[in-house]
């Protein structure tokens, strides 16, 4: 990754930011300049609950150059206790390890290695608890 | 004690939250033995250590600070962007230039307006990054103060060090609010001792072999435990408990023995022997478990000891504020249980040995 998209990018990566809808109330992830919902402006940033449940999940076997290191590795869909859901890696288990349904923390790991010399990409990832 | 100065508040300095993080991959003696023919039971009398933690491939040392970091400040519940400093002691920082501090200070949300730096004295950098924070604290110059202790330590295939170098990190918040461990006195030696040393560049650290013992650990966590108490008045019997650098378990156990502390006192700092050596997060993770595991009224002692060389010895009274803080879940006895075991050719892609 670029050093500027990992600067612009690292409060929503690091702290798992959305957004609040300060018209139609409704929470939206990641970070948009307007509400998905409505499409009002009038938004403030929302921090998202640290826990929640694994809805679905697969195994990523084949991926982009910079993730192969990690490969394979597992990526879920997460209902947040808040009820918002988001698309991240649950790491530190093992396929066989899933199921449907299992409740998961977020943790802050590396995301991506740009080679030897190049930026580390870091952001959320989810455990079991 | 401040009797004589009724109606005025003396506030008290030390330590105010505390956190630790340990990966949850082990890998045993046993299993490192075999590679190397070695005979395991030989070196598990030896060093006292049965295995080490390993971080998984997407771990590092920012990664472990920021997982400390967030312990604390959730344990704490109080307002990150109140943390005018950070301080990150290691020894395998992930970038040579590049803080580490500043990956902490953006995922714990204290950005901007704060002071942060990396600091290095191989396994004493932590304690050194407590010092300073009480240093800043004590002279008002910040608020609250973050010292963390984190490494992932590269240890030479077939080295004697590949035994124990393992992977941890912990963090204590300090400063004047609601302290949990008020801070009796800090005293540290430092000399040029040649014991244990990385060049620039180099992968793999190199050491003196026998020559890291009885010059190096044991003289400096000897004079600096020693000159400490003498500055202070204590004994070794005034302390309920006490935690040393823990290269193996048998380093902190002797040098228990050689200054006057029971094996009672010991004991409860003693996290080696499941994660072994967390290098800068050694002597801060047996005081995180120390603090989880007393109670008000207790006194706890605590030397780190970090190669080149040099000690530093902290005195703290704990306060009825800690009874708060020891019901946060994610604990020391929380990760060193919470393990899966794997074996040398998962440990050697992990740490990256294995390169394809
Ligand atoms: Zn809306």
């Amino acid at each position: 990754m670029e050093p500027p998209k990992i600067w612009r990018e690292r409060r929503g990566k690091y702290l798992v930011l959305g957004i609040l809808c300060q018209d139609c109330k409704k929470k939206s992830f990641p970070i948009t300049q307007y509400c998905p919902h409505c499409s009002s402006e009038n938004i403030a940033e929302l921090k998202l609950a640290q826990t929640g449940k694994i809805l679905h999940f697969t195994r990523v076997s084949q991926t982009a150059e910079e993730l192969m290191f990690y490969a394979p590795y597992i990526i879920g869909l997460v209902e947040l206790d808040d009820g918002i859901k988001v698309t991240g890696q649950i790491t530190d288990t093992k396929l066989e390890d899933l199921t449907e349904g299992m409740k998961v923390r977020m943790v802050f790991r590396t995301l991506s290695k740009n080679g030897e010399e190049g930026l580390i990409g870091y952001g959320f990832k989810f455990v079991l608890i | 004690m401040n009797k004589h100065f009724q109606g005025i508040i003396m506030s008290k300095l030390g330590i105010v939250s505390y956190g630790s993080y340990i990966p949850k991959y082990r890998i045993s003696i046993e299993e490192i033995a075999k590679v190397w023919d070695d005979d395991p039971n030989e070196i598990i009398s030896q060093l006292q250590v049965f295995s080490k933690s390993v971080p998984g491939p997407d771990e590092d040392v920012a990664t472990m600070s920021v997982e400390a970091a967030r312990n604390t400040i959730s344990r704490w519940k109080g307002n990150p962007q109140d943390i005018g400093a950070i301080y990150v002691g290691s020894e395998s920082h992930p970038y040579a230039v590049k803080p580490t501090a500043t990956i902490v200070a953006a995922a714990i949300d204290a950005e901007k307006e704060l002071t942060a730096a990396d600091l290095e004295f191989a396994c004493k950098a932590g304690t050194a990054g407590m010092q300073m924070c009480f240093g800043l604290v004590k002279s008002e110059m910040i608020k609250f103060g973050l010292a963390i202790g984190s490494d992932d330590s590269q240890a030479k295939p077939r080295d004697p060090l590949e035994y124990t170098a393992g992977a941890g990190s912990a963090a204590f918040l300090i400063g004047k609010e609601r302290v949990v461990a008020e801070l009796e006195g800090t005293y540290s030696i430092t000399t040029d001792t040649p014991d244990f040393w990385r060049r620039e560049g180099a992968v793999f650290p190199s050491h003196g072999n026998r020559f890291t013992g009885q010059p190096a650990y044991f003289q400096h966590t000897v004079d600096a435990s020693k000159g400490l108490m003498e500055k202070l008045g204590t004994k070794p019997s005034d302390y309920n408990h006490v935690t040393f650098h823990q290269p193996n378990t048998k380093f902190p156990l002797t040098v228990a023995k050689m200054l006057g502390f029971t094996a009672e006192q010991i004991d409860n700092s003693l996290i080696c022997k499941n994660i072994g050596n967390a290098y800068s997060a050694s002597s801060m993770l047996g005081l995180a478990h120390i603090l989880n595991n007393s109670n008000s009224g207790d006194r706890i002692f605590m030397t780190s000891y970090g190669s080149g060389a040099g000690s530093d010895a902290f005195s703290f009274s704990i306060t009825d504020e800690i009874e708060e803080l020891k019901s946060y879940p994610l604990t020391v006895e929380y990760y060193v249980n919470n393990k899966e075991e794997i074996n040398y050719g998962k440990y050697s892609r992990y740490k990256g040995i294995l390169r394809c």
